[in-house]
């Protein structure tokens, strides 16, 4: 009885020896041997080899009460035959495991994205330390190094900043979109729908970004800015919209959440603001041939008013809805018309509208839909209805 | 069997009296060895020797000199008696004392003589008689001092028996409140007592509880420590499956709810059993405060359980393993906090966690006045300087502290040691298997949990086995008016506590 309780005994306390002696702890990495990596750049160089912009952010600068001169992020830049060749070249250059889990946005340069990028994005839908949540972006009239080498005021981190500014347009004007990887690649793949992509911008000098300089100055010289939306034919990057038109792209997929309509009224300017949008698509068939039919609800508030307009009178109100109405629904047709005419592509998905309502029609169109695409007859419906004047009836104006 | 064999001693003692006086009183020096504290007083009584024997500070002399010595040299009326007629006198009318035995052996005599009892041996008697005169200096009922109570009763139980049970007693004026004795050590022949409420407590479990009393044979029981050692279900678990505690009312509140309690003289932690995974997250105060905040309560506690056991783990795990489970802002802090630190991240959780436990020993440990020295030092060298030098994160100061005053959280000390032990092979699987680790550390500890028993109860009902009629009383606690039936995981019988129509008006 003893003997076998002894050799229990030493059992245990062997695989607990065990335990303790021989794990391998393969995965385990303290927090202070990472890197960790918020922004990647990507683009080919000349020689035909893939360039890998890594930015690094340097924890101890960013969370520190007593800030030093040296920069809260570093970049490092490889080059490879592939990228995740070059991906592992960065060890030569780092002294840390770069850590990917917490990347906020990829870049790709303007080259590589005219050229075809689904290739380059391989690596970053497959690796398993990637989320896919982070932001794809292209970098537009510059190069991929430059852009992730600036330094942004306020925000320590240029790619946070990148990020939370993607989301402060989307949601608060309109004009350009976040695209995330995973809804990239499955737009890129669906042939009822091209995908858009958001565009950067750098403003200012470019010999100045990059140096901690740049952010000592109350208006910073170089700076980053969002740009209006990319149009891209499958995975190549073929032109860009502008302001009014992907503002119209974003009403009519419905991914207005709060914006602003400004348009002409007696004497002046209106401005609405925009809290709610609702957006219904469908696919009408009238003898055989296809239409798309778009329903949109607004709902906002009476913003900014400049002409003399009595809002206590009742119809005051509803003349100011008929010209949001018009004046949204002109950006939409702005949106519909440069696509349909300039770039003959599909960027809203009517193609996956019709795929859904009527499935043996598609197959037929499937292989050659932008040319059907163009010929669509799209029809819009915009429904706007303001709830609040704000504090006064009257414009500041009448008083005087 | 066993037992009579090695209790040479004992059964030496139990041969009868000797009637001849001159003859016992030496057999009973030479048994004692001459203690200096053994008083023993020849007297004759009508030309008949007679011999009072007490243990001098086990007694009270008052009692011993009034109603013994007085009694017997003063009052006895003067004719002439037989030895025998004398013994029958003394017996039936002559000592005002209300506890009286009749003894037959020297076990016996020894027995009562060394609790307290004043025995009188008269010449050529083989009786002798034990008048009770047991009256030390005690401490007196005093205020608890390990589980303070807002509101509530604050006495404590002391180190005398006779005490308890009747801190008991005032509690429960119930006939049926029975307090069995028991003796249990060779040679501290230690007081115990098994009280509980007949017809509500379970007979199966009494018996058991007698049973496994019974069993132990051992020299000397100092403390309820040993017997809740011998007489618990699971000797190996870090788990404890026996409750105590010094408070009456929560001993009273065990009672009533059919359980059983063991007052071991010498201590005022009393013993409860069985005992189930909830009862040590629950406190007597609990019932004294409205419903809705000790609920609140009891969830909060279910909740800092977890924290004191995971929380060093999970900081190891998170840092070490599963970066991109934390949101960027709080892992870049983390990074920045961890930059320089010379050790990895479990090396630094358990020195933070041993000189925690530490400090914590030497604070217990120390005089009072010194004891906040330790704190002092605690406090500011190691969490602050500590800091300062590099040597640790302040995330691990913070991790530290908050599983610290997470695991001060428990009513029941014994159940915090648990946790406290637990926590480091936590750490260990943390470090080696990251979160993957804690859940197999998790399982197993459940999948323990509910393999043990208390008394043949199961440990974590009424969760395992699920039993929705008790529920009542676990995490939340319903007002007193809607607590109807007792927990019947602890005990089927007697059933109804509250009658459904008192809350009516």
């Amino acid at each position: 009885m003893i003997v076998m309780k002894r050799g229990i005994f030493f059992k245990v306390s062997a695989a607990a020896l065990c335990l303790l002696l021989l794990t391998g702890c393969w995965n385990s990495k303290d927090l202070d041997k990472l890197g960790i990596v918020v922004a990647m750049g990507i683009d080919k160089t000349d020689d035909d080899q893939y360039l890998l912009v890594t930015q690094v952010i340097n924890p101890s600068e960013i969370a520190t009460e007593a800030p030093t001169t040296r920069p809260p992020v570093s970049t490092y830049s490889t080059t490879g035959e592939t990228i995740f060749e070059a991906f592992r070249k960065l060890a030569s250059e780092s002294s840390r495991d770069m850590y990917l889990a917490q990347l906020r946005l990829l870049v790709i340069g303007e080259d590589l994205a005219e050229e075809g990028m689904m290739s380059s994005l391989d690596l970053f839908y497959r690796d398993h330390q990637f989320r896919t949540a982070f932001y794809v972006a292209v970098a537009r009239d510059t190069d991929v190094n430059t852009l992730l080498s600036i330094l942004t005021p306020y925000e320590k981190i240029p790619a946070n900043k990148l990020m939370s500014a993607i989301e402060a347009v989307e949601q608060s004007h309109g004009s350009s979109k976040g695209v995330r990887i995973d809804e990239l690649i499955s737009q890129i793949r669906n042939k009822g729908q091209n995908p858009v992509i958001t565009g950067l911008l750098k403003e200012g000098p470019s010999d100045t970004g990059n140096n901690i300089t740049n952010i000592e100055n109350i208006d910073a010289p170089s700076n980053l800015t969002i740009d209006h939306l990319g149009v891209l034919k499958d995975d190549r990057l073929v032109g860009w919209l502008d302001d009014e038109a992907s503002r119209g792209y974003n009403y009519i997929l419905g991914n207005v959440k709060s914006s602003v309509v400004t348009h002409p009224c007696t004497d002046g300017t209106a401005s609405i603001e925009i809290l709610r949008t609702q957006s219904n698509m469908d696919a009408v068939f009238k003898g055989g041939e296809p239409s798309i039919a778009i329903e949109l609800d607004v709902e906002g508030n009476v913003g900014e008013l400049d002409c003399p307009i009595d809002l206590g009178e009742a119809d005051s109100l509803k003349d100011l809805n008929k010209e949001t109405e018009k004046e949204i629904k002109r950006l939409m047709e702005t949106s519909i018309q440069i696509s349909q005419d300039d770039y003959g592509i599909d960027i809203f998905g009517f193609g996956s509208v019709i795929h859904r309502k009527n499935p043996k029609y598609w197959k037929t169109v499937e292989d050659d839909w932008d040319t059907h695409f163009k010929e669509l007859d799209v029809d819009i419906q915009v429904k706007a209805e303001l709830r609040r004047k704000g504090n006064s009836t009257q414009p500041i104006k009448k008083e005087g | 069997m066993l037992k009579q064999k090695s209790n040479n001693q004992t059964s030496a003692a139990s041969k009868p009296l000797i009637p001849d006086l001159e003859e016992s009183l030496a057999h009973i020096r030479s048994t004692m060895g001459d203690s200096s504290d053994l008083v023993i007083r020849p007297m004759v009584i009508h030309k008949t020797s007679a011999a009072v024997l007490f243990m001098d500070g086990l007694v009270d002399m008052n009692a011993v000199q009034d109603f013994i010595l007085d009694a017997l040299m003063h009052e006895m009326s003067s004719k002439r008696v037989s030895s025998h007629q004398l013994y029958l006198t003394i017996k039936e009318s002559s000592l005002p004392i209300g506890e009286m035995e009749e003894i037959e052996t020297y076990k016996e005599l020894f027995d009562k003589l060394l609790s307290g009892e004043t025995i009188v041996l008269i010449e050529k008697q083989k009786k002798a008689l034990s008048a009770s005169t047991k009256g030390w200096r005690d401490r007196g009922v005093q205020e608890t001092t390990s589980e303070s109570v807002i509101r509530g009763p604050k006495e404590a139980f002391t180190e005398t028996l006779r005490t308890n049970t009747a801190l008991l007693r005032r509690k429960i004026k119930d006939p049926a409140l029975r307090v069995e004795p028991k003796k249990i050590g060779r040679k501290t022949h230690t007081d115990v007592a098994v009280v509980y409420l007949e017809g509500t407590a379970e007979t199966e479990v009494i018996e058991d509880v007698m049973r496994r009393l019974d069993q132990i044979d051992i020299d000397g029981v100092l403390e309820g420590g040993y017997i809740e050692e011998f007489m618990q279900d699971a000797q190996y678990s870090p788990f404890p499956t026996v409750y105590n505690s010094e408070k009456p009312d929560a001993i009273a509140g065990g009672i009533l709810e059919g359980r059983i309690a063991i007052i071991t003289d010498g201590t005022p932690n009393v013993l409860l059993v069985p005992a189930l995974f909830v009862n040590f997250m629950q406190s007597s105060e609990d019932y004294y405060q409205r419903s809705d905040i000790s609920t609140f309560i009891r969830i909060l506690r279910l909740f800092c359980f977890f924290v004191a056991l995971f929380m060093p783990s999970l900081y190891i795990a998170f840092t070490t393993f599963h970066q991109e489970m934390l949101p960027a802002p709080l892992l870049i802090s983390l990074a920045a906090q961890r930059e320089g630190v010379p050790f990895p991240a479990l090396v630094e959780a358990l020195m933070m966690e041993l000189t925690f436990e530490v400090l914590r020993e030497a604070g217990i440990r120390l005089p009072k006045p010194v004891g906040s020295a330790v704190s002092i030092v605690g406090a500011l060298v190691l969490g602050q300087s500590a800091v300062q030098a590099g040597l640790v994160s302040p995330a691990m100061v913070i991790v530290v502290a908050l599983t610290a005053i997470s695991s001060f959280v428990f009513p029941a000390y014994n159940m915090a040691i648990s946790v406290r032990i637990l926590r480091f092979p936590m750490m260990m699987l943390a470090a080696s298997f990251g979160l993957y680790g804690i859940i197999l550390g998790m399982i197993a500890m459940v999948l323990h949990l509910c393999s043990l028993k208390s008394f043949n109860k199961p440990y974590m009902s009424p969760f395992a086995p699920f039993i929705p009629k008790d529920q009542k009383d676990v995490l939340v606690r319903f007002p007193h008016w809607g607590l109807l039936s007792r927990p019947s995981s602890l005990t089927k019988k007697d059933q109804k506590r509250v009658d459904s129509t008192s809350k009516e008006r």
